[in-house]
């Protein structure tokens, strides 16, 4: 046999031996990112079933009804503005489609609500004599009779440490109680609400459960997995606490108030959240674009899904005589409670 | 008298080189080549995108192969880094990508045609990897951890020829991972429940050729250049995976250029 022989002899079957492992992809055409984008939202979000009990939605009617405008657009403006609506029935704030001349987005859940925060409001409680440790701005309110504690966390993007948490909670110990202002917090890192949550409890608590797909059916989901939260070995707080939430709270910002109600002595005053009760993951369509998803469904104690909110213990809004006092109704009510609800 | 002086500084002399060469034992062979190279690669993670990603890619691999003399078994160590920054379709995101590779393996070895031209090993790998994917523009999961280690079967072929009144030497080796264990989260498992919550889902997976038919190959030619001699070669690694919902493909095909030492440990008696 020549030496050629023995070298051909084990590189051809050795070349055939790794079958592909591969994907289609769908062609960069008005009809190829139209599917692409059905496909994803299809195979990937996790509230399909879930939207269907709430309002009805029928994604693959969805389907049918975006097509025939897909197939007839004449820009790739009016493309973007065709996907655009089509993502928004999923009525999702965690949905976005991103291309480098727009962001589509649904923010009905905190538009077509009252704000119930105020920036210039917000500035007269604050002063200009407020600490800032992180992303935690505090400071004490005194009136007559009471010290309270307050503490804005506008967003979970802005980090903050347990040492700045030991700090302001150690700085505010005197206080008869503590406001935790998050309303307008839109969220961020899931990690910030897990570490402010585990401040305010004695023992591990159970907060809620988790999912996340498992397969490409809109109900291939994995077992519910438990949340719990686990008391901060350092300084806590066992006094009274109010969280104050409008519907601009969302995301980890939700998943925060959805733990901080299971703490013992916690009270939400309010508006319901904005919600956001699915953990997002990024995709592309075949131009480029991005899209971004709710993939794995958070829920409560109960096992309810949290995507569209949490209701207050106390539902208060900020009312337009107040607003043009200059009263921030909602931070009122709270230091109410601490002076004349709150033993 | 003379001739009898003569025959006997003939005779020690002899003798001396005899005993001389007799306490020089040489007793193993060792190969080492060290190569970088330049290719295309073609990677694809659905755990992050439908779409493919190409574009360029740099590797740089050292192999070390030892045989002791007049024995069958070799043994072969080789390090591999790649790195790689493709592109989708669109160019509108990038992944950065890289990969460390390492493998020890032993062979036994067939010396075959007159004075042993062509040597085929057969034998097997352990093959150990670490690297990862991150997209450049997604928030949520920008990432893919790449671990996994492999047994894997190994056949090397080479051949020696004269050219140019200088040895040249062809060589050929394949590596095919038959069974193995990988990281891998779940379909639509996020890294947040794995690493912070501690939820797992069969994110340890027993692999085998059926759902990660991978392949690393590797064809080259010895080059004699003065005292040195040159490796030049094509590498093609195709690291691939169907697992927990997600498939994932590394195609890459590289030119290599490095240099071979072969030197001779011998120990004095």
């Amino acid at each position: 046999m020549k030496p050629v022989s023995y070298i051909l002899m084990f590189l051809i079957p050795l070349s055939l031996l790794p079958a592909c492992v591969d994907v289609d992809e769908k062609p960069n055409t008005r009809n190829g990112n139209f599917e692409a984008l059905w496909t994803i939202i299809d195979e990937h979000y996790c509230f399909l079933d879930y939207k269907a009990q709430e309002y009805g939605l029928d994604w693959n009617a969805v389907h049918e009804k975006y097509k025939e405008r897909a197939d007839t657009v004449k820009t790739v403006f009016e493309q973007f503005r065709v996907f655009a609506d089509m993502l928004a029935e999923l009525r999702d704030g965690h949905v976005n489609l991103t291309s480098d001349f727009d962001n589509a987005r649904y923010w009905d859940w905190h538009e077509k609500f009252s704000a119930n925060f105020s920036d210039s409001l917000h500035r007269i409680y604050m002063g200009t004599d407020y600490g800032i440790a992180g992303g935690l701005k505090y400071r004490h309110f005194i009136n007559d009779t009471d010290t309270i504690g307050y503490i804005y966390i506008g967003s979970f993007n802005t980090s903050f440490s347990e040492n700045n948490l030991t700090y302001v909670l150690y700085l505010l110990q005197d206080c008869k109680g503590l406001i935790l202002d998050l309303r307008n917090n839109g969220g961020g890192l899931l990690t910030l609400s897990e570490r402010l949550a585990s401040r305010f409890t004695e023992k591990k608590i159970l907060t809620g459960y988790m999912r996340h797909k498992r397969g490409r059916g809109h109900s291939d989901f994995s077992d519910f997995e438990v949340q719990y939260v686990e008391p901060f070995d350092g300084l806590r707080w066992t006094k009274p606490v109010v969280v104050l939430t409008n519907r601009s709270v969302f995301s980890a910002a939700n998943d925060c108030v959805n733990r901080l109600r299971c703490c013992e002595n916690v009270t939400v005053v309010g508006d319901r959240t904005g919600g956001g009760g699915g953990l997002p993951f990024s995709s592309e369509l075949p131009n480029g674009w991005a899209v971004r998803f709710s993939a794995c469904p958070f829920y409560d104690v109960n096992k309810k899904d949290i995507e569209f909110g949490i209701e207050p213990d106390y539902k208060v809004d900020i009312t337009s005589e107040d607003y043009q006092r200059g009263v921030d109704t909602i931070l009122e009510y709270a230091i109410d409670m601490f002076t004349s609800l709150l033993p | 008298m003379f001739r009898v002086l003569l025959f006997l500084v003939f005779f020690v002399l002899t003798v001396s080189a005899k005993a001389q060469r007799d306490t020089l034992l040489a007793r193993n062979i060792t190969t080492t080549s060290n190569m970088i190279g330049i290719g295309g690669v073609n990677v694809l993670d659905t755990y992050i995108s439908p779409e493919k990603y190409r574009g360029t890619e740099l590797r740089f691999i050292s192999m070390t192969e030892k045989r002791r003399l007049g024995n069958a078994l070799s043994y072969q160590r080789i390090l591999q880094l790649n790195l790689s920054l493709p592109h989708n379709r669109a160019r509108t995101a990038d992944y950065l990508a890289g990969m460390l590779n390492y493998s020890w393996g032993l062979h036994y070895n067939f010396d075959l045609l007159d004075e042993k031209r062509l040597n085929i090993k057969l034998g097997g790998l352990a093959d150990a990897n670490l690297g990862g994917l991150y997209s450049t523009r997604s928030s949520n999961n920008p990432g893919q951890l790449k671990a996994y280690v492999n047994i894997t079967p190994s056949v090397i072929a080479s051949y020696d020829f004269p050219l140019w009144r200088r040895v040249f030497s062809v060589r050929y080796e394949a590596d095919a991972p038959l069974f193995g264990v990988m990281f891998s989260p779940h379909y639509g498992q996020s890294y947040y429940e794995i690493f912070s919550e501690g939820h797992t889902d069969h994110n340890i997976v027993f692999t085998t050729i059926g759902c990660a038919p991978s392949l690393r190959q590797m064809l080259s030619v010895d080059v004699p250049i003065g005292k040195a001699t040159m490796r030049v070669g094509y590498v093609g690694d195709f690291q691939q995976a169907n697992v927990n919902g997600i498939k994932s493909h590394s195609w890459s095909n590289a030119f290599m250029i490095g240099f071979v030492k072969r030197f001779r440990m011998s120990k004095i008696r």
